[in-house]
């Protein structure tokens, strides 16, 4: 596979589908998840009207240079992980610049907004900024790690780092699929999974009323707006890496917004049915229930 | 000139004192000294002859007439060399004396004329009972000598010293009359042909007693634990200048007399004699630990050189004819160590071992006193080092490994008391004056430069390279020479030397040499950059430092073991002096040493282990050259050898790669080091371990040791150090030492990699060797410039700094994002090598850990960044500046280099891939193209760079366009609760940054090694301290040791 120009317009409308997908999805989620509450809910075009408001505040300020690429960072972050990616299996249309790298490449590439989010949010000062970034890093850094088992368990399974193959291995039916071919591994990424959905019980680094938001305290604007589209694009790059892994991937967008929808629905669920944790008790779960699951899923395979 | 007149003129020059009146002292001096002086040219003509015709020894009759109706004296080089160490020591200790020895007059004169010519007597004569003349006439001297000193204790060590002497002497003297009467001779060389002779049955039992008798009254002599107290109290309390007699000198002569006795007694008498040696050699280091009084601790310290001597001695049946260079080098390096510090121990006037920072401001006397700490403890180019090697060597041959590991554990001991004194000497404040005359600094110098002389000759006389001559030992040591010069001139010249030597050398490597030889000269050169914010001389600083780098880049260079090890050694010392230059470092450069030698100890003893197999000396020792082989031979080791040298030298170089359980040492030592040194001992030096490693893995691969597979115990020793050092790097306060723990996890990631034992492991670990090297200098350099414009390394006391030193935030930024392994930059290919690497392991469960490791990684970075650049600024920091431009200058070349590797991996592990295909043919990469592709997936580092910068660009130009008019806010300008902060401090979020996660994960990071290793040291202590209190200063309970002493020696003989 190599560079083709008419690459670059292919990219664009992915990122386009992605976004308008993810702006509806993440919306619809937020109304099932306030359904279950007993409340109404947001109408489900209102993550379009938060990034219009947003590019049209007029006031706007900066706390420095890392606070301004911040945003940059965490967007490209998304786009970047969503390009590096094959989205649709057997789609040369969409399988974007996935020929720059492998699997490896979309794990690492995953904390590049991270990283550059959280430099961005440090600079502006807020207490809460750091705490909330703090709180981030110590979560995830355990709870990446049953997801890390079960990607080398499956890596080890289809004797491959590439996505497209993995995909492939999974083809020709429903039994195919990672999650019955491998299940304890699927289980510990799932797990893991919902520890990175930034959805309860794991969302103490946002929390509204411990830290307002965390991160993005001092955002506003057009950073904030830059981050929504973010939010839009990142969970479904993130997904559709679950997707690719586990559940046999998508060869149309239909079945790729099918299984993301579900899977997303999937932390949904556990987010309206359980408290959040403190940040020492997430570590202890993922501990006690994810790490076992992934040594196990290693050496099953 | 007849070696009679040795004796004579002492002999005379003490009677014709006497004819002198009591008012003439200058003229009595004067005399004094020209008797010394010529009795030091006699003995100095003697070597002279003797080296340059390589003749065989000569007798002198003194009766004209040959044994046994007269007495002989033999002259050959062993005493041609020991009278004129006894003649100089004399002299010299004269000169250190002459004070005393004019305030108290002629008569102490004569008595030390009369002292040393004895000893010279001992040295010279055959004949036993002339032997026991000379050492009555040694212990009245002594007695006299004794009172020259101002100590008011010394009167009483005398008279003990007198009591114990007349033990000795009535054993002595009964021995002689026995044996005289088995015998029918007083020839020491007639005895022993009447016992080889053999078949005298009735005489032979006599004889027996009366040798042994003999044989306990000259160890006596030599102050064996436990019948030594006496000595140390007399080492403690008499005149410095006479204690250096009393060690140097009646030590020499009193080994020799042993030694030429034991030709009467013959091979039986060698294990009771080694036994005595090692006994002496290690209870007195033991004992010497918890010492705070220097001279005593010289005493203790005279006494287990001296057990290690009669070890040699008595080992000489295996030592063949290295046994005079053994012995010789081990003696002359004890004598000449031990007389200068004790002389130097004259012009210190305080006698605790921290008074002794006295000697801080004097370049020279530190420089003395480092010398003869090396010279005690055996480090290059001293001939120690040589004799060390060699009995080492011998031991292993004839497989003594247990006496070969008590020597060890004993010169460890040693070693890490005396380079402790010396951490006081350089880190102490001062609270006396030196005493610094002309005629006290004299000696010492002499000392000096016989030390040197001695090392240079036992190079020459080794049989290999002389290291006194290899030229970038000789370059480094030529500083010493330029301590005048301005730093940048020197700095100038180090860059000029590291470089050179690589455009020297670096077409004789092959690839991976070339990465590692690549970094000690380039990479140490950039490093040096760093140096030139230094001013004034920065004395010790580069002599220390070149030779690190000489011991580094002679190391890649090493094909023998010989050179292997020496060159380990150097840069183990280099380094040492290196670190010890930190403000608060006392205490880590000690715990350093003592770690890198203890390592450096388990080399030894594998390669001597593995030589004894590879290259087998004949029975008798008798082959040259000396045992050494080829590095490459070790891969013809096999069971049950082989897995034993492969433990010994794994542990050995763990210890410098700070492997967890031996990684104490580290945070300390890198985090108080200067500015500049930080990078170089953590970004340069921690690669001498990897080396080490590789080389091991390469040549010996796979060992299994009881069913242990022991590549897969490294595996997991890598593991668990990444997954500790990271963790532990994340609840540190202080920069510095954060990025010291995150070098032991890095460390271990390397370790890992080369453990997979596969293609792509060793593509990983050398990847690590790069990576590790530019982005830890560049982030210690950044950190430290950072540390010298505020003031601290306590992160929480930082804040906010982006602004004010952007350039500093670049490099720590790049190198906090190269370390992640967050694409696009460099480390993102370890990283990608790292899964492939894994999927061709073995073993699955290390991985676990790092895994877990890798995200941890973030946690430490994103600390490091955010509580020194980023949150709230200060207000004492508002008009600092950013980092000096030569700690900048480096940094910049660090980003340059880090972003230049991330786009093309390839120009460097391309080659070292195809080097690494003879170790491991299968798993390589396929480097055509951009893309590098393994068989299981690719990595086009162009390409991802590009999509990243486009899409960044991309959004970025959006952002600048709807986001123009962004106003620049000030620093409290925050949504803080409806208020303005109050304080920088309470707004900055930075101390216990990680605290969830010392409350979950917090039980792994308890300090266990370090308070195993400190309940070690503890117990050390104790057991000296213990020990110690035997020696109350009771006379009588000295007397009693030596009866215990002589019953216990006696018992043991008699049961053998």
């Amino acid at each position: 596979m190599d560079f083709d120009w008419m690459k670059i317009p292919y990219a664009f409308l992915t990122v386009f589908i992605v976004v308008n997908y993810g702006f509806l999805m993440g919306a619809l989620i937020q109304k099932i998840g306030a359904r279950a509450g007993r409340r109404y809910g947001i109408p489900i075009w209102q993550y379009y009207l938060d990034v219009i408001k947003n590019y049209g505040l007029r006031s706007s300020i900066t706390h420095g240079v890392m606070f301004y690429l911040g945003p940059v960072f965490r967007l490209s972050g998304g786009v970047g992980l969503l390009l590096f990616m094959p989205v649709i299996y057997g789609s040369y249309m969409f399988s974007n610049f996935s020929f720059a790298g492998d699997l490896i490449l979309a794990l690492y590439f995953v904390f590049f907004g991270t990283l550059g989010m959280a430099l961005g949010a440090g600079e502006s000062g807020h207490p809460h900024a750091a705490i909330g970034v703090t709180r981030g890093l110590q979560q995830v850094s355990m709870a990446e790690l049953p997801f890390a088992m079960a990607v080398f368990s499956v890596a080890l399974q289809y004797q491959t780092l590439s996505i497209t193959e993995i995909v492939a291995a999974q083809q020709g039916g429903m039994m195919n699929w990672t999650l019955f071919t491998n299940p304890i591994a699927v289980v510990a990424a799932m797990l893991a999974f919902l520890g990175s959905m930034m959805r309860p019980p794991f969302d103490v680094f946002i929390a509204p009323q411990e830290i307002p938001i965390g991160p993005p305290t001092e955002y506003h604007s057009s950073y904030l707006a830059l981050m929504q589209t973010n939010r839009a694009i990142f969970p479904v790059a993130k997904i559709v890496i679950y997707m690719n892994l586990f559940f046999g991937g998508a060869s149309s967008w239909p079945v790729l917004f099918l299984k993301v929808f579900l899977l997303y629905l999937f932390s949904a669920f556990v987010g309206v049915c359980f408290p959040r944790f403190r940040v020492e008790q997430s570590v202890r779960f993922f501990l006690v229930w994810g790490v076992p699951l992934g040594i196990l899923s290693i050496m099953l395979v | 000139m007849n070696a009679l007149y040795i004796l004579a003129v002492g002999l005379g020059a003490a009677f014709l004192l006497g004819l002198l009146s009591e008012r003439q002292r200058e003229l009595a001096y004067m005399l004094t000294l020209g008797a010394l002086t010529m009795m030091s040219a006699i003995s100095g003509s003697w070597l002279i002859v003797f080296v340059a015709t390589g003749a065989g020894p000569i007798d002198a009759f003194t009766a004209g007439t040959p044994p046994p109706f007269a007495i002989n004296l033999r002259m050959g080089l062993s005493e041609a060399t020991l009278t004129l160490l006894i003649n100089l020591t004399g002299l010299f200790a004269a000169i250190h004396m002459g004070e005393a020895l004019l305030e108290k007059g002629r008569r102490a004169m004569a008595v030390l004329l009369i002292a040393i010519m004895a000893l010279c007597g001992i040295v010279l004569t055959r004949d036993l009972f002339n032997l026991f003349v000379f050492l009555e006439l040694i212990v009245i001297a002594s007695g006299g000598l004794v009172l020259l000193s101002a100590d008011q204790r010394a009167v009483a060590a005398g008279f003990k010293y007198l009591i114990v002497s007349q033990f000795i002497s009535i054993l002595l003297l009964l021995g002689i009359i026995f044996g005289y009467h088995a015998s029918g001779t007083l020839n020491i060389d007639g005895m022993a042909e009447w016992v080889g002779a053999g078949s005298k049955p009735e005489g032979a039992t006599a004889f027996a007693l009366a040798f042994c008798l003999i044989f306990i009254a000259l160890v006596a002599e030599l102050k064996p634990f436990p019948a030594n107290g006496w000595a140390l109290d007399l080492y403690e309390s008499a005149h410095p200048g006479f204690a250096a007699i009393f060690s140097a000198a009646s030590g020499s002569a009193a080994l020799f007399a042993l030694d030429k006795i034991l030709a009467i007694g013959g091979p039986d008498w060698y294990p009771l004699a080694t036994g005595i040696g090692i006994v002496s050699f290690v209870v007195a280091n033991l004992l010497a630990l918890p010492q705070i009084h220097d001279r005593r601790l010289l005493g203790y310290s005279s006494i287990a050189q001296i057990g290690l001597i009669l070890v040699a001695i008595g080992q000489q049946d295996i030592l063949g004819e290295h046994y005079r260079f053994i012995a010789g080098g081990l003696l002359l390096s004890h004598a000449v160590a031990k007389a200068g510090l004790f002389w130097l121990s004259g012009m210190v006037a305080g006698r605790a071992l921290t008074d002794w920072a006295a000697l801080r401001d004097k370049p020279l006397l530190v420089l003395a006193f480092v010398t003869f700490v090396a010279m005690l403890a055996g480090l290059p180019p001293f001939p120690g080092f040589y004799a060390k090697w060699e009995l080492v060597h011998a031991l292993a041959n004839e497989g003594r490994l247990a006496l070969l590991g008590w020597i060890l554990f004993g010169a460890l001991l040693e070693a890490g008391y005396l380079f402790r004194w010396f951490g006081y000497a350089i880190k102490r404040t001062a609270t006396q004056t030196l005493e610094n005359t002309a005629t006290q600094r004299i000696p010492v110098l002499v000392a000096l430069l016989a030390g040197w002389g001695l090392g240079f000759v036992w190079g020459e006389l080794s049989g290999r390279s002389n290291l006194l001559l290899v030229l970038p030992i000789l370059f480094a040591f030529s500083f010493l020479l330029l301590e005048w010069a301005p730093a940048w001139l020197k700095n100038l010249l180090a860059i000029g030397g590291l470089v050179g030597w690589f455009l020297l050398t670096w077409t004789d490597y092959d690839p991976l040499r070339l990465i590692f030889v690549t970094i000690f000269t380039l990479g140490g050169a950039i490093i040096f950059l760093a140096s030139f914010h230094a001013h004034g001389r920065r004395i010790g600083f580069y002599p220390s430092a070149l030779l690190m780098f000489a011991g580094l880049v002679l190391l890649v260079r090493a094909t023998d073991s010989f050179g292997f090890f020496a060159a380990w050694e150097l840069l183990t010392i280099g380094s040492y002096f290196l670190i010890l230059r930190g403000k608060e470092s006392e205490p880590h450069a000690l715990s350093y040493i003592v770690f890198s030698l203890g390592g450096a100890f388990l080399i030894l003893a594998g390669f001597a282990i593995a030589a004894a197999s590879v290259v087998p000396l004949a029975p008798s020792g008798a082959v040259s050259p000396a045992p050494t082989f080829q590095i490459a031979q070790l891969a013809a080791l096999n069971e049950p050898i082989a897995p034993w040298v492969f433990l010994l030298l794994a542990i050995g170089f763990m210890t410098k790669t700070a492997a967890i359980g031996l990684h104490i040492w580290l945070p300390g030592a890198h985090a108080e080091a200067e500015t500049d040194v930080s990078p170089m001992v953590s970004g340069v030096l921690l690669k001498a371990g990897l080396y080490g490693l590789f080389v091991l893995l390469m040549t010996m691969g796979r060992q299994t040791l009881y069913g242990v597979d022991l590549v897969n115990m490294l595996l997991w020793i890598g593991a668990l150090t990444a997954l500790l050092g990271n963790l532990m790097a994340i609840f540190q306060e202080d920069a510095k030492r954060l990025l010291a723990y995150s070098s032991i996890g890095q460390m271990g990631y390397a370790l890992f990699g080369l453990a997979l034992m596969n293609h792509l492991g060793w593509l990983m670990a050398l990847m690590f060797v790069i990576n590790h090297y530019v982005y830890k200098s560049m982030l210690f350099l950044s950190v430290g410039g950072v540390a010298k414009r505020t003031g601290t390394r306590a992160m929480y006391q930082m804040g906010g700094l982006i602004t004010l030193m952007p350039l500093s935030f670049i490099a720590t930024l790049i190198g906090i994002i190269a370390m992640s392994g967050v694409p696009p930059l460099s480390g993102f290919g370890g990283r990608w090598i790292f899964y492939n690497a894994i999927m061709d392991a073995e073993t699955r469960l290390p991985m676990v850990l790092i895994f877990l490791s890798g995200p941890i990684a973030f946690l430490y970075l994103f600390r490091l960044i955010h509580t020194i650049f980023l949150g709230q600024l200060k207000d004492e920091h508002r008009r600092i500046k950013e980092a000096p431009f030569s700690i900048v200058l480096p940094q910049m070349l660090y980003v340059a280099t880090l972003i230049g590797v991330a786009l093309f991996p390839g120009l460097i592990l391309r080659r070292a891939d195809a080097y690494i295909t003879q170790f491991f043919p299968e798993g390589g990469l396929n480097w055509d193209g951009l893309t590098i592709t393994s068989q299981y997936g690719w990595w086009n580092p162009v390409v991802i760079m590009i999509v990243v910068a486009c899409i960044f660009l991309l959004i970025f130009g959006w952002l600048l366009f709807v986001n123009r008019k962004a106003q620049k806010v000030k620093q409290f300008n925050i949504v803080f609760s409806a208020e303005r902060p109050y304080r920088p401090e309470t707004t900055h979020f930075a101390w216990n940054f990680f605290a969830p996660y010392k409350k979950a994960m917090g039980f792994l990071v308890q300090p266990f090694v370090t308070r195993f290793w400190g309940a070690v040291a503890d117990l050390l202590h104790a057991a000296g301290d213990l020990g110690r209190r035997l020696y109350n200063g009771n006379g009588q309970i000295y007397a009693f040791h030596f009866l215990v002493f002589v019953v216990v020696v006696f018992a043991f003989k008699a049961g053998m």
